[in-house]
């Protein structure tokens, strides 16, 4: 299964909200993200004509920031957690049974693109540590059972489109 | 400013404020070393290495980055800064890989040299290199990133200096790297190849693509670029006799700083072309044959002075050279009129509107002759009219890059896209040959809205009134509709510029032009109402074709210009050279160079000498021009290769290249630059100005030149726009020779109709400057590394019109004039206009010449060669 073909309209509507605008360039990249779950190469050259610089430039900012894909991602985004308090409270093996569980290494997408995969360095949520966030949801205290509760509730199911 | 006091290494030191603490210390003589530095980028602090400590704080700064304080007490040598400096280069090089032995940056290279200053050997770290694939497809750069140190030079080269914007970083920390996008190799990225990153780069990660490895030259001899008009100054690196590389010059007072372009970088590999000429030659019975000096010497001599005597001298055709040195041009017109009494005298120039800035200096009475480029970023507006100098003239298109980069407005009209639209505010696709109208229009809009410099016109001009009369009855409506620009783009445009002093370029697509004259005093006439002229950085610029075209020019190799811009019409100015030389002058007009041809044609030239001019490849319609040279009864080319002229003479002499020679060169800017040799001759080969001095020996002139500084010391006495100042030092500036002190006179504003076009032609083509070739490219269609790149002369066109013709991209097209006809490779442009295409001048077996007409302009002055109507077709050639 492919990802869905970028709608280049829709990409060029936001990039033209943002034409011309000074520091223009982070915020753009987010709403295009936004939109499209990850920064489409194809939009790399649209977006440095519309702020006037050149597109290695543009690059080098999606590039940068950890925040920025160039690929595209799953449905739903799995952060586990490797920040120190997470890691004494037996993140590592939270970490292992998402992998089994999703048959994915650290940085990768699920064939169907419902899953990706992410190690963060922290993600401030010590207190509920170990946790994960899916999307924007966190997950706190998880244990390996925790795990597979919670990504059960994302699988897809007969009928999901 | 104010002023701050601190010792450095216990030195008193006072500056102002702001000034950066490796500024300070540099000023001191102290040696502090850096990798990310250069005075020309901006001050980055990447690399840490220059690194002082302030022994009151006891803290430690990268200097580079860092303004002087009040009472520092800068150390940039103890022994805690010393310690640090190793360190950090002990951890660059734990990820650097040693493979210095076969590196070709070999003793350039920077961080090798610091190491070795700094006495880090082994690092004693743990290696952790960064393998990355060696990217060398291309002909002029090897990219090996494994060497890189993320120092960002190159980076900031691309965005600051030539504002190419081809790389950036690319990802972050340990895995960045300088990248194109999507990672692409150079070629098919944004580069240029001008080279700057290479010459900037620390270490071995960005090196010259040589065809063998020759490691570092083994001298640097400074010299002048010999192709476009910018005069870049260069560093020849010699091995062994040959110039294994060209650099930007590290003097700072230059116009191109570190930046050169792709042909100042690569293509001098013609002067070790395999086809130099290296004898001199007679033809017998079709055969060439060898022949002495002297031997040469006495047939040229004998045949020009028979030629004289039987014919007159009017039948004598002399065609100097706008690549040849000034001082060559002074002593090849000198012997024509004085020895020979014919005025038939031109250069190369001739094609590219030297005729039309002889004129308009003529107009400004001799002012503003000195006109540098750095100006450009001083401008408050510029105006680019027909001119693509990121191909022409591309270290003119890098001043005006960074100007629009910092701010300045920039309108850009041109019927086709051009590398500087991304820079411009304004884009102005006006129709081919129509900038007249557009231009007009522009000025009659300023003066309708009263914003014009009324006091400026007033105090410094004549002719106002009777100009705004004639622009009042202008029709708006009629110039858009011919320009092809709506009214609001020029309404738009007026009002960018209003109130601003402008700088205004023009290119070939004004000088070229049927109406190129016109449209140029159209430009004077918005420069005069702006009051863009007076101030230094504004004004009119013009992007001259060749090196030495201005210079040429000056020396007189132009039919009715005498040396130092004096008409040859004017009998007191005729009076003063024929007594200085001591000799007669005709006052009967001369001859252009198509004027030539066009007598050659009919048997009415018998004698002509070309030096350094290949008119039977640059010249409209090559069979024409070459049947005509045929005709003349003696023709003598003094050439470095064997050109289509050169194949068609009598006789051939070899002459030297700029690098074999001494003499100087007059850029665009009017910057006189002298050099000396650096390079040996190719076998019997002789410089020009001694070919011409033995000549003139022969032909009984009494001076006599035995060295070019005899030569140069005619010049400054008797020419005093160049003067003292030209022999007392290498670089100087041409003076201004104002007559009298007239105001300057508008000319009264000219409508044209336009040509009709013939039936039957659907596209109209429009001549472009390529990159990689200069002029015809006889040059370098002999440099090595220019043809390994690409010999496909690329027809731009609109991605409509191809579709509509079955045309894909890359497929061999045949482009139809009225005159011939022009194979070249489809390139599809998006967003190029519809009904125009681009053909490319200067690539090698592919003759725009062809294309053109010489007939089309019957008058002196050859122009409207700029566009002209053709159709185009698949091919089935290639």
């Amino acid at each position: 299964m492919k990802p869905k073909e970028i709608d280049m309209v829709k990409l060029r509507g936001i990039i033209g909200e943002y034409k011309d605008v000074k520091w223009g360039l982070i915020p753009l990249l987010q709403a295009v993200q936004e939109e499209f779950g990850y920064v489409p190469p194809e939009s790399i050259e649209p977006i440095a004509e519309a702020l006037n610089i050149p597109p290695s430039e543009v690059q080098g900012v999606v590039t940068f920031y950890a925040g920025f894909s160039l690929k595209p991602k799953g449905k739903y985004v799995l952060r586990v957690c490797r920040g120190t308090a997470c890691h004494v409270k037996g993140g590592q093996s939270i970490l292992s049974s998402v992998k089994k569980h999703l048959h994915l290494q650290e940085g990768e997408t699920s064939e169907d693109f419902q899953f990706s995969l992410e190690t963060v360095a922290c993600l401030g949520a010590c207190f509920v540590a170990p946790a994960m966030m899916v999307n924007r949801t966190y997950f706190g205290k998880l244990s390996p059972d925790k795990v597979n509760n919670v990504i059960g509730q994302y699988e897809k199911t007969e009928g999901d489109g | 400013m104010r002023n701050v006091t601190l010792a450095v290494n216990g030195k008193t030191v006072r500056c102002s404020a702001g000034t950066s603490l490796l500024d300070v210390c540099t000023a001191q003589g102290i040696d502090i070393p850096t990798l990310c530095h250069h005075p020309q980028l901006k001050p980055f602090g990447a690399c840490r290495l220059c690194i002082v400590e302030d022994a009151k704080s006891g803290r430690i700064f990268a200097s580079c980055v860092t303004p002087v304080a009040q009472d520092m007490e800068i150390q940039t040598h103890s022994e805690r800064v010393v310690r640090h400096r190793r360190n950090i280069i002990r951890l660059i090089m734990a990820e650097h890989p040693e493979s210095c032995l076969v590196c070709s940056k070999g003793n350039h290279c920077d961080l090798r040299k610091i190491a070795a200053q700094l006495g880090v050997g082994q690092t004693g770290l743990y290696p952790m290199h960064n393998y990355q694939g060696i990217e060398q497809a291309n002909p002029f750069i090897i990219r090996d990133l494994t060497k890189c140190i993320l120092c960002g030079k190159c980076i900031r080269a691309d965005h600051e200096l030539v504002a190419a914007g081809a790389i950036d970083y690319n990802h972050r920390g340990f895995d960045a790297r300088p990248s194109t996008l999507f990672e692409q190799p150079l070629e098919k990225s944004e580069c240029t190849f001008c080279g700057t990153c290479v010459s900037l780069c620390p270490t071995g990660a960005l090196t010259m693509k040589n065809v063998r490895y020759v490691g570092a030259p083994q001298k640097e001899h400074e010299s002048v670029c010999g192709f476009c008009a910018a005069g870049c100054a260069v560093s020849l690196g010699v091995t062994d006799g040959q110039v294994v590389e060209v650099t930007p010059s590290p003097r700072t007072d230059t116009v191109n700083g570190v930046t050169l372009c792709v042909r100042g970088h690569f293509a001098h590999d013609f002067l070790k072309s395999e086809h130099r000429l290296t004898s001199p030659m007679v033809k017998k019975d079709g055969e060439w044959t060898e022949i002495s000096w002297t031997e040469a010497l006495e047939i040229l001599s004998q045949k020009l002075l028979s030629v004289k005597k039987e014919h007159g001298p009017r039948t004598i055709g002399f065609m100097g050279s706008s690549k040849c040195t000034n001082e060559e041009n002074y002593l090849f017109q000198k012997i024509a009129r004085s020895l020979l009494e014919t005025n038939n005298i031109d250069n190369g120039g001739h094609l590219f509107g030297l005729p039309l800035a002889a004129q308009l200096d003529k107009r400004l009475g001799g002012r503003f002759r000195a006109r540098p480029l750095k100006g450009l970023e001083q401008a408050e507006a510029i105006f680019v009219i027909g001119a693509n100098p990121g191909n022409s003239v591309p270290v003119a298109g890098y001043h005006i890059k960074r100007a629009a980069q910092n701010g300045t407005p920039l309108i850009v009209a041109d019927p086709l896209p051009t590398d500087l639209n991304r820079f411009a505010g304004l884009r102005l696709a006006v129709a081919p040959g129509r900038d007249l109208d557009m231009v007009n229009a522009i000025s009659a809009l300023l003066l309708e809205k009263k914003a014009y410099d009324a006091s400026y016109t007033a105090e410094n001009t004549t002719g106002f009134s009777f100009f705004r009369t004639g622009l009042s009855s202008i029709s708006f409506e009629r110039a858009s509709k011919t320009t092809g620009l709506k009214l609001d783009r020029l309404e738009q445009a007026a009002e960018m510029i209003a109130g601003k002093k402008i700088a205004f370029v023009i290119g070939q697509g004004v000088l070229q032009q049927p109406k190129g004259q016109e449209t140029l005093d159209a430009v004077v006439n918005l420069a005069l109402i702006t009051g863009s002229l007076e101030n230094g950085a504004s004004g009119i610029y013009i992007l001259h074709r060749e090196n030495n075209q201005l210079g040429a020019l000056d020396m007189g190799c132009a039919p009715d210009g005498l040396p130092g811009r004096s008409s040859l019409s004017d009998e007191k100015a005729r009076k003063t050279w024929a007594s200085a030389w001591g000799s007669k002058m005709s006052p009967d007009p001369g001859l252009s160079l198509v004027q030539m041809i066009r007598e050659a044609d009919k048997g009415n030239l018998k004698a002509l000498y070309i030096m350094g001019e290949n008119p039977a490849r640059s010249l409209p319609d090559p069979g024409f021009v070459k049947a005509a040279l045929e005709k003349v009864d003696f023709l003598a080319v003094q050439d470095i290769l064997m050109t289509e002229t050169a194949q068609l003479a009598d006789m051939i002499l070899p002459g030297a290249v700029f690098a074999e020679k001494a003499g100087s060169f007059t850029n665009m800017e009017g910057r006189v630059q002298s050099f000396d040799p650096a390079l040996p001759l190719p076998g019997a080969a002789r410089p020009d100005w001694e070919i011409l001095a033995m000549l003139a020996q022969k032909l009984g002139m009494d001076a006599r030149y035995s060295e070019v500084r005899d030569i140069q010391k005619e010049i400054a006495r008797l020419i005093p726009s160049y003067g003292e100042q030209y022999l007392a030092s290498p670089v100087s500036w041409v003076k201004d020779a104002i007559q009298e002190d007239q105001p300057m006179a508008f000319t009264t504003p000219v409508c044209w109709d336009g040509e009709k076009p013939p039936a039957g032609f659907d596209f109209t083509a429009i001549t472009g400057s390529v990159r990689l070739h200069l002029g015809s490219g006889t040059r370098t269609a002999q440099s090595s590394r220019i043809i390994a790149w690409d010999g496909r002369a690329s027809i731009e066109m609109s991605p409509t019109d191809a579709a509509s013709l079955g045309i894909e991209e890359g497929d061999a097209v045949r482009v139809v004039s009225q005159t011939g006809s022009m194979i070249g490779t489809a390139k599809l442009v998006f967003g190029f206009p519809e009904g125009l295409l681009r053909t490319p001048a200067g690539v090698a077996g592919h003759s725009l010449a062809g294309l053109l007409d010489i007939s089309r302009t019957p008058g002196a002055v050859y122009s409207g060669c700029k566009s002209f109507p053709v159709n185009v077709e698949k091919s089935n050639e290639t």
